[in-house]
C-alpha cells in the first residue's frame, strides 16, 4: 500500500456500508466513489477482514470555487465469526460500489427438525 | 468567490445554533454521511460537489456511487446547470435482514448558475466509477491569450 512517491500519508475514512443477510450469505455494500477494480484490495486474516482502497483521482487541476467532497482513501475491518465461510466471498465492483457476498458455512445454518405425531 | 451552503436557520428555535455546531461536529467525525436536503416543496438531496475553475474552463465532480448513467440527467437552461437524477435504492427480498444502512437513496438535484465564459454548447460529461464529471469549456474570446513581448 504504502508509496514511497507520496509525501504526505492520505486522509482514510470508513465507506459507507449496507449490511443484509439473505438466504445463507451475507452481503455487503460499500460506496466508494472513484476506486476502480484495481485499487481495491480485499484480505482475510484469521477473524479479520480488511478492506482498503485508494482513492486514484488526480488531484484538480485550477482553483477550487465550491469543495465539498471528502478526499480520502478507503479502509474498513469487518471481524467475522466463526459461520462466515472463508474461502467463499465472492466480490462485484461496478459503479463505485462494492458488494461483497460472504456465505455461512452449511454446518451453521439451523436444521428444521420434524416433529411426528406419536 | 466564495460559496457556502446555504443552511436554514429557524428564529423561534433557541437551539438551532446547538443543532448547527453538533451538525458540524458530527460532519467533522465523519458520523453523518446523509447529504443535506434542499428545495422548498420537493425535498430533494443535494449530493456534494466540486466545482474547479482552471484556464480552459470549469469541472464540476459529484459522486454517484451506484447510479446507472440513465438515472441522471445533466441539462443546461439559461445558463443555469441542472444535475438532477435518483439513487435507486438496493433492491433486497422480503425475507432478507437488514443489518445496517449508511448510504442514501432517493431524488437528488443540483443547480448551480454558470458564468457568462462558459461555452454552453460544448459541455461534456462523464461517469467513470461513482464519479460524474462534467466539463464546461471556456469561451475561446474569454481564455487568457499570451502575448510574447519583444524586447526590441
Amino acid at each position: 500500500m504504502a508509496d514511497a512517491t507520496k509525501t504526505e500519508p492520505r486522509r482514510r475514512i470508513a465507506p459507507a456500508a449496507d449490511i443484509c443477510e439473505d438466504k445463507g450469505k451475507v452481503v455487503l455494500r460499500l460506496e466508494m466513489p472513484g476506486v476502480e477494480k484495481n485499487d481495491l484490495s480485499i484480505r482475510i486474516e484469521n477473524d479479520e477482514l480488511l478492506i482498503t482502497a485508494e482513492r486514484r483521482e488526480e488531484a484538480a487541476d485550477g482553483v477550487y470555487l465550491i469543495r465539498e467532497r471528502r478526499r480520502a482513501d478507503y479502509e474498513k475491518r469487518y471481524t467475522l465469526d466463526d459461520t462466515i465461510d472463508r474461502n467463499r466471498v465472492d466480490a462485484v465492483m461496478k459503479n463505485g460500489v462494492l458488494l461483497l457476498t460472504l456465505h455461512i458455512r452449511e454446518s451453521s445454518k439451523p436444521k428444521k427438525i420434524d416433529i411426528r405425531m406419536a | 468567490m466564495r460559496v457556502m451552503r446555504w443552511k436554514q436557520r429557524d428564529p423561534f428555535n433557541p437551539l438551532s445554533d446547538f443543532e448547527q455546531l453538533q451538525n458540524e461536529i458530527n460532519r467533522l467525525f465523519e458520523t453523518e454521511r446523509y447529504p443535506t436536503m434542499s428545495g422548498l416543496f420537493d425535498r430533494v438531496i443535494s449530493p456534494e460537489i466540486d466545482v474547479v475553475e482552471n484556464e480552459d474552463g470549469f469541472v464540476v465532480s459529484c459522486d454517484l456511487p451506484g447510479v446507472e448513467i440513465g438515472d441522471i440527467d445533466v441539462s443546461i437552461a439559461d445558463n443555469v446547470l441542472t444535475l438532477k437524477g435518483e439513487k435507486k435504492e438496493e433492491s433486497h427480498s422480503p425475507d432478507s435482514k437488514v443489518y445496517r444502512r449508511e448510504s442514501w437513496s432517493g431524488s437528488f438535484q443540483r443547480t448551480l448558475a454558470l458564468p457568462k465564459a462558459v461555452d454552453t454548447s460544448a459541455v461534456g460529461a462523464v461517469m467513470r466509477s461513482g464519479v460524474l464529471t462534467i466539463n464546461l469549456p471556456k469561451r475561446e474570446e474569454v481564455k487568457p491569450k499570451q502575448i510574447a513581448v519583444k524586447v526590441q
